[in-house]
């Protein structure tokens, strides 16, 4: 009798273990299936016996495609991670961070990675448990972040020099004035002479004002100060644009589309700071088009409202930004133009211009075919 | 500039270079010209002699670009006021916009940007003067003055506008 009973209780005691671990089983299955993070285990190679769903998003591969692989093979660099496995194994555990893995894409994801061994009850190694967080974002926001304050730096460390230089700037400018006028006036002057004379002087003063087109644009560039917000119309402002730039589109065979929202589109910002990325961002599209020459030249302007935000883009068919120049191109003083066309300002000032306003500006681009260059900002 | 009256420019700058070609220029040009090196100087200047225009830099040692201004426009009070400045802050231009610049330009200007903003500044001047001119015959007549008192009256009006 006292046997069954025992039996009886060990039997309810079996059965409540076994709720017990079915509830673990369920409470560890959700948190694999519903992380974001990469969560694998391996055996004893290394090779992959378990990947999430974290995992399958964070690198790009379904289970079907990594079961079985060394998990070191994802890793850029496979070397070091091993290492990373080897302390692991010395430990018991090992970290590290910022360990850069491959996507199934080709692209880079930076993961802080932890390990941890796996020993079965007779403290025998069965294998490995990962976990790897996803910091890529993280990451280049704060790869931005350091870029924009050098940008700063760099700033107003150039617009105090431009604001040193410009003094001694304007003296020149007005001595060749000086000159020509006198040389004007010069009496006994050979015309030979005269014509060499004029020639001279005209190029200090051409070469004085280029100078001074750099100094002035990075004072621009370096002035933070607040924007003067006034209620305007875009499109008004658009056209304006246009007209501004007719004399450098009138004997090109550029055609300009003009494709917007209907109506006025009314925001509260700074005019003369937009009409300023306007033309810098035309400028740049009419150069791109000229570039690649023939008579399908075509830029197009577009205007989208959204609820607190609208959109202007630009685009052109013209020569288009290599990928090697697409990560560069808001740098300072980074150009692409022949020397004298371009000072490689123009887009860090737009970008300055429009983070400045509230807003963000973004393009695409692809060599040969053409670029969009997209400026957001807020309504008001 | 024969046909028009012979505009009186003051320039004040520390920087005796720019303001040697300058000066130089616009009196080829038939401008009339005073170069002062500080805002002290000018201040003195305008105490001696009647100007229209007041050409002034920012930022000098001494008394700075908005201060000379404020000081020239109590003595003359039509002087119109161009401003030069190497530096781009927009608030100094702000400010001396409160003193009621004419106009306001990034170093180096322009020459012929800066002889057009003259001759404009000169024509505000005029315009400005001549309105207060003749509010003030026009009190002046209808005060009920003397011969003796009037002849006061108009030697001060003289004064004022610099009519010799």
């Amino acid at each position: 009798m006292t046997e069954l009973k025992e039996l009886k209780k060990v039997t309810r005691k079996l059965a409540s273990h076994k709720i017990e671990l079915y509830q673990t089983r369920g409470y560890l299955q959700c948190i694999l299936q519903n992380s974001a993070d990469l969560i694998f285990a391996t055996d004893v190679e290394g090779s992959l016996v378990s990947f999430s769903k974290g995992g399958e998003k964070v690198l790009g591969y379904s289970w079907e495609e990594v079961a079985g692989r060394p998990i070191k093979d994802f890793a850029e660099d496979p070397a070091s991670f091993e290492r990373i496995m080897g302390a692991c194994q010395e430990k018991g555990s090992a970290v590290a961070l910022d360990v850069p893995f491959r996507h199934k894409e080709g692209r880079t994801v930076f993961c802080n990675t932890s390990l941890m061994d796996l020993t079965n009850r007779k403290g025998q190694r069965v294998g490995m448990v990962g976990i790897c967080q996803d910091i890529t974002r993280w990451k280049k926001l704060q790869e931005e972040l350091i870029r924009v304050d050098r940008l700063a730096e760099i700033g107003r460390i150039a617009a105090g020099v431009a604001h040193e230089i410009n003094n001694p700037l304007a003296v020149i400018g007005e001595a060749s004035g000086w000159a020509g006028d006198l040389i004007r006036e010069a009496k006994g002057l050979s015309p030979d002479d005269r014509h060499e004379l004029e020639d001279t002087v005209k190029k200090i003063g051409d070469q004085t004002r280029r100078c001074r087109n750099i100094t002035h644009k990075l004072l621009d560039f370096a002035r933070d100060s607040a924007p003067t917000k006034t209620a305007f119309d875009v499109h008004e402002l658009l056209k304006r644009t246009i007209t501004f730039l007719e004399p450098e589109i009138k004997h090109t065979a550029i055609k300009i589309d003009l494709n917007f929202a209907e109506g006025p589109l009314l925001v509260n910002s700074d005019p003369r700071l937009l009409e300023q990325v306007f033309v810098n961002l035309m400028t740049n599209a009419i150069y791109a088009v000229l570039e690649k020459g023939g008579d399908n030249g075509r830029i197009e302007i577009q205007t989208l409202k959204a609820n607190s935000e609208i959109e202007i883009s630009f685009k052109d068919n013209g020569v288009g930004i290599s990928d090697e120049d697409q990560t560069k191109i808001f740098d300072l003083f980074y150009t692409t133009k022949p020397p004298r066309k371009g000072t490689g300002l123009g887009l860090p000032i737009c970008q300055s211009i429009v983070r400045n306003l509230g807003g963000d500006i973004t393009f695409e681009s692809e060599a040969g075919i053409g670029t969009t260059f997209t400026v957001r900002i807020p309504i008001s | 500039m024969n046909d028009q009256p012979t505009i009186r420019v003051l320039l004040v700058d520390d920087e005796e270079d720019l303001l040697e070609y300058l000066s130089k220029r616009l009196l080829k040009q038939g401008f009339t010209v005073k170069a002062t090196f500080s805002g002290e100087e000018a201040i003195e200047a305008a105490n001696e002699g009647y100007y229209d225009i007041a050409v002034v830099d920012l930022k000098m040692p001494g008394m700075d670009g908005v201060e000379t201004q404020k000081r020239l426009r109590e003595i003359q009070p039509f002087l119109q006021c161009i401003v030069l400045t190497g530096h781009g802050s927009i608030e100094s231009a702000l400010e001396s916009g409160q003193q009621d610049a004419f106009q306001y330009f990034l170093k180096p200007v322009d020459y012929d940007d800066l002889v057009v903003a003259i001759k404009d500044a000169y024509k505000k001047k005029i315009e400005k003067q001549d309105r207060r001119f003749r509010q003030q015959l026009e009190e002046l007549y209808s005060s009920g003055l003397g011969p003796k008192g009037m002849k006061k009256a108009i030697k001060d009006l003289r004064q004022i506008y610099g009519i010799e």
